[in-house]
């Protein structure tokens, strides 16, 4: 499997704040590559060393063979970046902004017109191409930042968080795009918070926190590897606060936490616990409400690897930045 | 191999024009751009000349120093920190090409706005108030020569590290107005003492001045072809801390 970006000891230093601590991480080439981490973990820091646009303070990173520091130039040709907020001239119209970014990338004139229809065709913004971008929304200004950066067909596309803000029907939109062009052979360098997205997305991810590496592996074996994060959720009537410091007795629990007017009770092995449970409500005189059995979801997998509470998050709030911090914040 | 020297150049020379006619289109009208670029050159020129009694040339010659210097040097330190706040200077830096083509075109743009802005004052004096230009060829070279050296002047202070158009503004005043006031632009060489002339040459503008003397009023100082050599050499001695000043914002996460 030919390698396209190979790091080694990568660290970047801002003043005294270790930001990236010595990183290793091989990304091969055709896969969609995931770099996951709560918020000030490292990831844009790394991106931005990864696309030429922040110097690593030590370290080594190869992009196709080529030492990013000493020989950028083949490189550039060949990578498209999407970072955390979208870049777009917003005095200039869409068609503007992706003929100059054709003419920067020095895509053959003959190709610039007919590349940027079709991309604007895909993205949806064929209709609009005549309107300043300055009139776009925050989705439509999404989409052409990823269509300027892959006018030039990149083989290497880097993302930094390219779904948060957008709605659930973008944010689909966006995740099909990703999908379509790793499918015609771009290799996909994706940075997020989104467990989820990582899970749907990627064909391995790496776990970043506090500038270091927590684990590298297929989303499948990190849900694997972590089967202590399995859990049982449980609805009892009446509900009472003491049925947690109960429930925690029982064999095989390693921790029960409150969610809602449901206990999750995370155990290695959900389906023994079953009959437990049911032992358990009639011995209390409770009713049993509801009952089923969650498969480890990456987003505990995360807090586990990262070596934080379990539970510490309800999953509807996943997605909202800070919450995912050490210690709640 | 020198087929690929002679592509990498085209390539190169394309980019640095597309950059340049991009920054044109996007920032000709922008305010800051027309505060500093427009109405800073025209009030330092009102302020400091409307009161004595200086012949038409004279203003004119005074003028087009005037212009090509604050207009150029405003460009960079008005785009270039726009565009790192919006982040579409990072698009710039990871195109393929050499950070000296994107020096050179957003120096291209400086010396465009500048050329500009000096060719209104220039053809009012001459089709509307008759000015006869002793050299009109030399002038010709020497607004864009003096323009394309201040605008490189302005990316120094361009690339600070910073994604504030006022971070950028303090240093950059404060550096050229003392440049200005030391140049021979208000008081002639020939008639400073010869300390003050000596300090006149430390100042870039004396030599603008000098050869729009040559070019407005047919007499200057200093050989005019001394001072068409010395304005490209100071394009290139500014484009050497703007680059080392690009590199240390990729140190410090600019
Ligand atoms: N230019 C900078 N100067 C100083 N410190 C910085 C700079 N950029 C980032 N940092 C710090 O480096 C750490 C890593 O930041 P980084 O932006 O890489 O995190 P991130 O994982 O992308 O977070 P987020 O999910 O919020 O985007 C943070 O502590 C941040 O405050
Ligand atoms: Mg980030």
């Amino acid at each position: 499997m030919e390698i396209a970006i190979d790091i080694h000891n990568l660290t970047k230093y801002y003043g005294d704040l270790l930001a990236v601590d010595r990183i290793n991480f091989q990304v091969k080439r055709g896969e969609v590559f995931g770099f996951l981490g709560p918020n000030g973990a490292g990831k844009t820091t790394t991106q931005r060393m990864l696309t030429t646009l922040l110097e690593p303070t030590e370290g080594r990173i190869q992009i196709y063979g080529h030492d990013l520091v000493q020989d950028p130039m083949p490189v550039k040709r060949q990578m498209g970046l999407v970072p955390e907020e979208s870049n777009v001239y917003t005095e200039l119209t869409a068609w503007g902004n992706l003929m100059f970014t054709a003419k920067l990338y020095r895509v053959p004139a003959g190709d610039r017109e007919p590349r940027a229809r079709d991309l604007l065709e895909t993205f949806g913004l064929w209709e609009k191409r005549h309107v300043k971008v300055e009139e776009f929304s925050k989705g439509m200004r999404r989409r052409l930042s990823i269509a300027m950066a892959i006018i030039h067909r990149p083989s290497l596309l880097f993302l930094d968080e390219p779904t948060p803000g957008l709605d659930a029907q973008s944010a689909r939109a966006i995740r099909k795009m990703i999908r379509d062009l790793n499918a015609e052979g771009t290799t996909i360098y994706l940075t997020t918070h989104q467990i989820e997205e990582a899970n749907q997305l990627c064909d391995r991810v790496a776990i970043i926190d506090h500038g270091q590496i927590a684990a590298i592996d297929t989303p499948e074996h990190l849900k694997a590897a972590f089967q202590k994060v399995q859990s049982v959720e449980i609805a009892l009537s009446p509900d009472g606060g003491t049925h947690g410091e109960r429930l925690k007795t029982l064999p095989g629990i390693r921790q029960a936490v409150k969610r809602g007017d449901k206990w999750r009770l995370y155990t290695e092995q959900p389906s023994a616990l079953l009959p437990r449970l049911v032992d358990y409500a009639e011995k209390q005189n409770a009713e049993i409400v509801s009952l089923c059995t969650l498969g480890p979801s990456l987003e505990d997998v995360f807090l586990q690897i990262t070596g934080q509470e379990i539970g510490a998050v309800q999953h509807k709030t996943k997605t909202s930045k800070g919450k995912i911090r050490k210690g709640g914040q | 191999m020198s087929r690929g020297w002679i592509t990498r150049l085209q390539d190169e020379i394309s980019q640095a024009w597309a950059v340049a006619v991009k920054d044109v289109r996007v920032y000709y009208l922008t305010p800051p751009m027309i505060m500093f670029g427009l109405m800073l050159p025209l009030f330092l020129f009102f302020s400091f000349s409307i009161k004595r009694e200086i012949g038409l040339e004279i203003g004119l010659a005074r003028l087009l120093a005037l212009t090509t210097f604050f207009t150029a040097s405003s460009a960079g330190p008005v785009i270039i920190p726009l565009e790192r706040r919006v982040g579409t200077y990072d698009r710039l830096l990871t195109a393929p090409m050499s950070l000296t083509t994107l020096l050179l075109g957003k120096t291209l743009v400086g010396a465009f706005f500048a050329t500009l802005v000096s060719a209104v004052p220039l053809l009012i004096s001459i089709l509307g108030l008759g000015v006869n230009l002793a050299d009109p060829g030399l002038l010709l070279i020497s607004v864009p020569l003096a323009s394309l050296a201040f605008s490189a002047f302005g990316l120094v202070f361009a690339s600070i590290p910073t994604r504030s158009v006022g971070n950028i503004m303090m240093p950059s005043t404060l550096v050229r107005w003392p440049l200005m006031f030391i140049s021979g632009i208000f008081i002639p060489l020939e008639e400073m003492a010869p300390w003050a002339r000596t300090l006149a040459y430390f100042s870039p503008l004396t030599y603008a001045q000098d050869l729009m003397n040559h070019t407005v009023l047919g007499k200057g100082f200093l050989n005019p072809w001394i001072d068409v050599a010395i304005l490209p050499l100071l394009l290139i001695l500014f484009l050497i801390p703007a680059a080392r000043l690009h590199h240390r914002s990729r140190v410090l996460g600019y």
